[in-house]
C-alpha cells in the first residue's frame, strides 16, 4: 500500500493514457472520461463478469473482452466504441429485455434506470421474440424490501453488497443459467438489517423500497443534501422531497452521489426513518396548560407567557432556580444559542443534556496535545483498529461499515475487546472477551498497568493479553475506538495508550446525531463552549431533578429532550415547577409541561452538526410541516419576550453579515449557490435574528476546533474538528453518562414515531439467529 | 399597357368582393345556436379541455407516470401518485393518480401531455367554455376531467366506491 503503484501505458480509442498497474481496464477508462457501460461491475465489490455490457476490443486478443475483469497491461491497445462493439452491446441489451416487462411508466426506477439508459443508447427496445413474457407477481420480502422478479437483470450487485459490504449474506441466487433467481434468506422473506443497500444498488427497478415505491418519480422531487438525524455517525444523505398538503414531505433518502464520509452507505434509519416528521401525532400548535389541561394557543400567547414566567422566576428566585435541558438532536448553533440564552438571559448555569459519552474527560486529556482524534474517514483507511466496548453493527452502522470494508478492501487489522461476542468479531484479527464492566481494567493494562489484568482474566490467557499489547504498541497509525463503557479514568488510560503509539488516534462513541455537538457547545453546568470551565458551576440534570423535588427549582426549560422517560423521573416532582418543553411530540416530559412549543426537527432546519468523531457537517432544510418552528427561532423569541435585546444574543443587523437562502431549504434555488461563496467568505449581510449562520460565526470565533473551512463545510463536505485545541475539559462523575442502547431499528423518540422502524420491529422475530458467513 | 393591366387586376379582385357580398351570411351562431354546443363547430382535432380516459373495464388508464407533467411546457399538471390495492383498485397497473390537477390558468393546449402519455390516458376533449370569474376555478381536478364509465358498464356509474366514501361525487362531474 505504501509505495506509489507502478504505472503502465495503454491506448484507448486512440488516446494514450497511463493507469496504475493492476487496475481494471474499466476504471482506467472511466478515469479519463471514456464511458464503458456496465451493469454488474460495481466499485469495491468483487468482480462478477455476468452482464457482458462492458465488452471492448483489445488488440491481439481473439474475442471481445469484458473491461471489468481485464487488468491493464503495458502497451495494450483498446477500442471501446466501434460498430462491432455496439452490435455486441445491443445484442446483450436485447437478451436482457427478452423477458423484461419494460413497464417503465409505473416502475420506480424509471428515469434513473441503467437499463433504460442502455436501451436508449443502444436501441434494442423491440423484441424479436413472439412468445408472451413470463410474468411473476411482485413479492414483498420485508416491510421495506420489495422484489419484482421479471425486472431483475441478474447483475448480482445486491447479493454482493449484502454479503461483502454488509456482511449479512441475506440474498442469494437460486438455480442456474437462465432460470437463476435472486432469493431472500428465509424462503419468501428477508431477515436482515433492512439497510436497503440492495435496493439502492440495484441498477433497475427489481428491488424497490417500501417507503418510496409508487409515490413519485425521480425528476418530480427536489433533492436536498443534508445529514442523517439519527445516530452519531453523521451519514450524508440526499433527501428527495415533494410538496404535500402540509408543507414539504420527504419521500426518499439515499446517497447516490457518493459524496460525504459514507460514500453510498446508509442504514435502515437514514434510508427510511424520516417519516416521524409526518406522523399524525406531530404537534403543530403551541399548547398552554389551562385549568390543568394542555390547550392549543397562539404563538404570541405562548411566548408571552413563557417570557413572563421565566422573568418572574429570575427576578424572584434568581437564575439558579431555573434549569435548562438541551438536546442531542439540535444543531450546534441551537445548542450554542441555548447555553448562551441560559447563561446570559436566564443568568443560570444549570444547563445539561443527556450525556452518552465522556467527551469532557477526553478533552481534559487531549487538551494541548497533538492532533489525536480520528475522523470517520480514518476508520476506512487506518491500517489497524482497536475497538473497545460498544456494538457498532447495532449502534453505529456507518462505523461498522467503514471497519468491515477497511478490513475487506485494505486488509486492516481489527482488534476487539468486548464483553459481548459482537458481530464485528467476524472481521477481527483478534477478539478478546472480557467480563462485563472490565473495560477500565483492559484499558489500564493496555496502557501499561500490569496489575489491572488480574481482574479480567485467568492466568492462562495472560500471554495473549501481553501479546496483544505488544502488537498494538508496534502498530503505527492505530485508530482506537471506544464506546461509552470507557469513561472517566478509563478515557485517560486509553489516551495514554494512544499517545504511546506513533500516529495513533482515538474516537469516542456517543449515541445521537449531535451528541458531540451538544458537548462541544457547552451544554454542561460547568463547561462553556469548547470545554472552557465556567466561572461558577450549575446543576447537573439529576441535581435539577433533586432540586425540583425539594421545591428549589422553580422553572425548567427543556429543548428537544425527554428526561422524564430517559432518567425515569417521577412526574410529581415537577408539580411546583414551571416547565416549558420544545418538542415534536407530546412526550412524557411534554405531558407534564405548562407550555409545549412544537419544534422542527433536524430535517427541517439549517445549521451544522458534529458527529461522534468530530466531523462537522451542514444540515439543510429539506422538509417542512406547517406549524412548528425551529428551536433557534423559539429561543430567540423567548429571549425577546423576556425583554432581552436579541442583538446581544444573535449578532445581526447593520455591519453584521448571514442567511442568503440556506435556511429556506428546498424552495431556494440559484440564490443558494451564490450565497455559498459569500457566506464562505463571511461577506453576506446578516439580516435576521433567526439566522443560524450568524451564530456559526461566533462559534468559529470562540471554539478553536471549529475554525474549519467554511467553503468546504457549506458545500456539503465534512470538516474534522480537533478536540485537542479545546479548553481544559473536566472530570465528571461517570454515572452521569447514560447510554441510549438504541439498536439498528430504534432511535429514541424519533424511532418511536417512525412507522418504518416500527413496522420492521413488529415484523422481526425476537432475535434472528446470526447468519453464517459463506 | 400598365394602366390596363392595373385596371384588370383591380376588376378581378373586386369581382370576388362583390360575389361574396351576395352570398348568404355564414357565421357561427354561438352561443345562440341549437344543440348542446350552442352553435359552436369544431374540427375533430380541436384541442380543448382534457379528458382522462378509462379502459374497457372502467378502470382509469392513467398510471401516474408523471410523463405528461414532465413534458408540459407550462408546468401546469400536478399529480400525486398512490398504490392500487385489492380493495381500492383505480387503474389497471400498480399505481394510479390519487390527485391529478390541470391548471387551466396556465395550460396552453399544446397537446404535449397527450403526446407523452404512454397509456393514452390523457386526451384533448372539445370542452372550451372555461371562462370564470375566479381563477381558482380553473384548477381542474381529476374528477372534472375523468371520462364517464364505458356504456356497457353503465355510463356515469359510481366510479370508485372507496373514493365516494371519502366524499368524492358519486357521479363524475363533466368538464364543459
Ligand atoms: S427496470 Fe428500468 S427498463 Fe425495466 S421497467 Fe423499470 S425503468 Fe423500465
Ligand atoms: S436490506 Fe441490507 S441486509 Fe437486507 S438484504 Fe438488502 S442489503 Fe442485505
Ligand atoms: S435484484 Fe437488482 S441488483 Fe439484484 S441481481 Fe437483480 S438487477 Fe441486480
Ligand atoms: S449509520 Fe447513523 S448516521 Fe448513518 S444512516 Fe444510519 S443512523 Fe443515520
Ligand atoms: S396521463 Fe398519461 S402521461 Fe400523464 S401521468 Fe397519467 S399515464 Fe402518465
Ligand atoms: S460490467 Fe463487465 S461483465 Fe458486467
Amino acid at each position: 500500500m505504501a509505495d506509489a503503484p507502478k504505472l503502465v501505458n495503454l491506448t484507448v480509442d486512440g488516446k494514450k493514457l497511463t493507469a496504475p498497474a493492476g487496475s481494471l481496464l474499466i476504471d482506467a477508462c472511466k478515469n479519463v472520461g471514456i464511458e464503458v457501460p456496465s451493469f454488474c461491475y460495481y466499485p469495491n465489490l468483487s468482480l462478477q463478469g455476468a452482464c457482458r455490457m462492458c465488452l471492448v476490443r483489445v488488440e491481439k486478443m481473439p474475442k471481445l473482452q469484458t473491461a471489468c475483469t481485464t487488468v491493464v497491461a503495458e502497451g495494450m491497445v483498446v477500442a471501446t466504441d466501434n460498430e462491432e462493439i455496439k452490435q455486441a452491446r445491443k445484442a446483450m441489451v436485447e437478451l436482457l429485455l427478452g423477458n423484461h416487462p419494460l413497464d417503465c411508466p409505473v416502475c420506480d426506477a424509471g428515469g434513473e434506470c441503467e437499463l433504460q439508459d442502455m436501451t436508449f443508447s443502444y436501441g434494442a427496445a423491440e423484441s424479436k421474440y413472439m412468445e408472451p413474457k413470463n410474468h411473476k407477481d411482485e413479492q414483498q420480502w420485508s416491510p421495506v424490501v420489495f422484489f419484482d422478479r421479471p425486472r431483475c437483470i441478474l447483475c448480482y450487485r445486491c447479493v454482493r453488497v449484502c454479503g461483502e459490504g454488509m456482511d449479512v449474506w441475506a440474498l442469494g441466487v437460486q438455480n442456474r443459467g437462465v432460470s437463476s433467481i435472486i432469493a431472500p434468506n428465509k424462503e419468501d422473506h428477508l431477515e436482515c438489517e433492512e439497510c436497503g443497500m440492495c435496493i439502492d444498488i440495484c441498477p433497475v427497478g427489481a428491488l424497490t423500497s417500501g417507503a418510496y415505491r409508487y409515490k413519485t418519480r425521480p425528476w418530480e422531487m427536489n433533492h436536498v443534501g443534508t445529514t442523517c438525524a439519527h445516530c452519531a455517525d453523521g451519514c450524508k444523505t440526499t433527501l428527495g422531497v415533494r410538496r404535500a398538503d402540509e408543507g414539504m414531505e420527504i419521500v426518499r433518502g439515499d446517497n447516490r452521489d457518493k459524496s460525504g464520509i459514507n460514500n453510498d452507505f446508509l442504514c435502515m434509519k437514514g434510508r427510511y426513518a424520516f417519516d416521524f416528521a409526518n406522523h399524525e401525532d406531530r404537534l403543530t400548535q403551541p399548547l398552554i396548560r389551562k385549568n390543568g389541561k394542555l390547550t392549543p394557543s397562539t404563538w404570541e400567547e405562548a411566548f408571552e407567557l413563557v417570557g413572563k414566567k421565566l422573568n418572574e422566576v429570575r427576578m424572584r428566585d434568581g437564575g439558579s432556580a431555573i434549569g435548562v435541558i438541551g438536546s442531542t438532536h439540535t444543531t450546534n448553533e441551537e445548542n450554542y444559542l441555548l447555553q448562551k440564552f441560559a447563561r446570559a438571559v436566564l443568568e443560570s448555569n444549570n444547563i445539561d443534556h443527556h450525556r452518552t459519552a465522556d467527551f469532557p474527560a477526553l478533552a481534559a486529556v487531549l487538551s494541548g496535545k497533538q492532533e489525536i482524534t480520528a475522523s470517520m474517514r480514518d476508520v476506512y483507511n487506518a491500517p489497524a483498529i482497536l475497538l473497545i466496548g460498544n456494538d457498532p453493527t447495532e449502534q453505529h452502522p456507518l462505523l461498522a461499515w467503514q471497519i468491515r470494508n477497511n478490513v475487506r478492501l485494505h486488509g486492516a487489522k481489527l482488534h476487539i475487546i468486548n464483553s459481548e461476542p459482537i458481530k464485528l468479531r467476524r472481521q477481527a484479527t483478534s477478539f478478546t472477551q472480557i467480563p462485563v464492566g472490565a473495560e477500565l481494567n483492559a484499558a489500564s493494562f493496555l496502557a501499561g498497568d500490569d496489575s489491572a489484568l488480574n481482574a479480567i482474566t485467568a492466568s492462562a490467557s495472560r500471554e495473549n493479553w501481553a501479546a496483544l499489547r505488544n502488537q498494538l504498541r508496534n502498530t503505527e497509525n492505530l485508530v482506537i475506538i471506544f464506546g461509552s463503557e470507557i469513561r472517566g479514568a478509563a478515557v485517560t488510560a486509553v489516551t495514554h495508550l494512544a499517545s504511546s503509539i506513533s500516529g495513533a488516534k482515538v474516537i469516542a462513541l456517543a449515541d445521537y446525531a449531535n451528541s458531540r455537538g451538544a458537548s462541544d457547545m457547552g451544554l454542561y453546568p460547568d463547561l462553556l463552549p469548547g470545554y472552557h470551565p465556567a466561572a461558577k458551576s450549575g446543576l447537573t440534570l439529576p441535581q435539577m431533578a433533586e432540586n425540583a423535588k425539594s421545591g428549589k427549582l422553580k422553572a425548567l426549560y427543556v429543548v428537544g429532550s425527554n428526561p422524564l422517560a430517559r432518567f425515569h423521573l417521577d412526574s410529581q416532582i415537577f408539580a411546583g415547577t414551571f416547565v416549558v418543553v420544545q418538542d415534536m411530540f407530546l412526550t412524557e416530559t411534554a405531558t407534564i409541561a405548562d407550555v409545549v412549543l412544537p419544534a422542527a426537527n433536524l430535517y427541517e432546519k439549517t445549521g451544522t452538526i458534529t458527529n461522534t468523531c468530530g466531523d462537522v457537517q451542514i444540515v439543510k432544510k429539506a422538509s417542512e410541516v406547517n406549524g412548528p418552528k425551529s428551536d433557534f427561532e423559539m429561543i430567540v423569541r423567548i429571549a425577546d419576550a423576556m425583554g432581552y435585546d436579541v442583538r446581544n444574543l444573535v449578532p445581526f443587523g447593520r455591519g453584521e453579515t448571514a442567511d442568503m437562502g440556506q435556511s429556506r431549504g428546498a424552495q431556494s434555488g440559484e440564490a443558494d449557490r451564490h450565497a455559498v461563496w459569500l457566506q464562505a467568505n463571511n461577506l453576506e449581510p446578516k439580516l435576521s435574528p433567526f439566522d443560524p449562520m450568524a451564530i456559526f460565526d461566533e462559534i468559529q470565533r470562540l471554539v478553536p476546533g471549529y475554525r474549519v473551512s467554511r467553503l468546504n463545510l457549506l458545500s456539503g463536505n465534512d470538516e474534522h474538528t480537533q478536540l485537542s485545541q479545546s479548553g481544559p475539559g473536566a472530570k465528571h462523575d461517570p454515572a452521569l453518562i447514560v447510554p441510549a442502547h438504541d439498536n439498528l431499528f430504534s432511535s429514541g423518540t424519533l424511532g418511536r414515531y417512525s412507522r418504518a422502524l416500527n413496522s420492521v420491529m413488529e415484523n422481526r422475530n425476537p432475535q434472528p439467529a446470526e447468519v453464517a458467513a459463506d | 399597357m400598365p394602366i390596363l393591366k392595373n385596371i384588370a387586376a383591380i376588376a378581378k379582385g373586386m369581382s370576388i368582393t362583390f360575389m361574396e357580398m351576395f352570398q348568404p351570411t355564414e357565421v357561427e351562431n354561438y352561443p345562440d345556436g341549437p344543440g348542446p354546443l350552442k352553435g359552436a363547430k369544431f374540427q375533430e382535432r380541436f384541442r380543448g379541455v382534457h379528458v382522462l380516459q378509462r379502459d374497457e373495464n372502467g378502470l382509469e388508464k392513467c398510471v401516474a407516470c408523471f410523463l405528461c407533467a414532465a413534458n408540459c411546457p407550462s408546468n401546469c399538471i400536478y399529480i400525486e401518485a398512490a398504490e392500487n390495492t385489492a380493495e381500492n383498485r383505480v387503474s389497471g397497473a400498480e399505481r394510479y393518480a390519487k390527485v391529478y390537477n390541470i391548471d387551466y390558468n396556465r395550460c396552453i393546449f399544446c397537446g404535449y401531455c397527450v403526446e407523452a402519455c404512454p397509456t393514452d390516458a390523457i386526451t384533448h376533449g372539445h370542452g372550451f367554455e372555461l371562462a370564470t370569474f375566479n381563477a381558482s376555478n380553473l384548477v381542474y381536478r381529476k374528477e372534472q376531467m375523468l371520462a364517464p364509465m364505458p356504456a356497457h358498464m353503465g355510463a356515469n356509474a359510481v366510479f370508485n366506491q372507496a373514493e365516494v366514501n371519502q366524499g368524492a361525487p358519486a357521479v363524475p362531474v363533466q368538464g364543459v
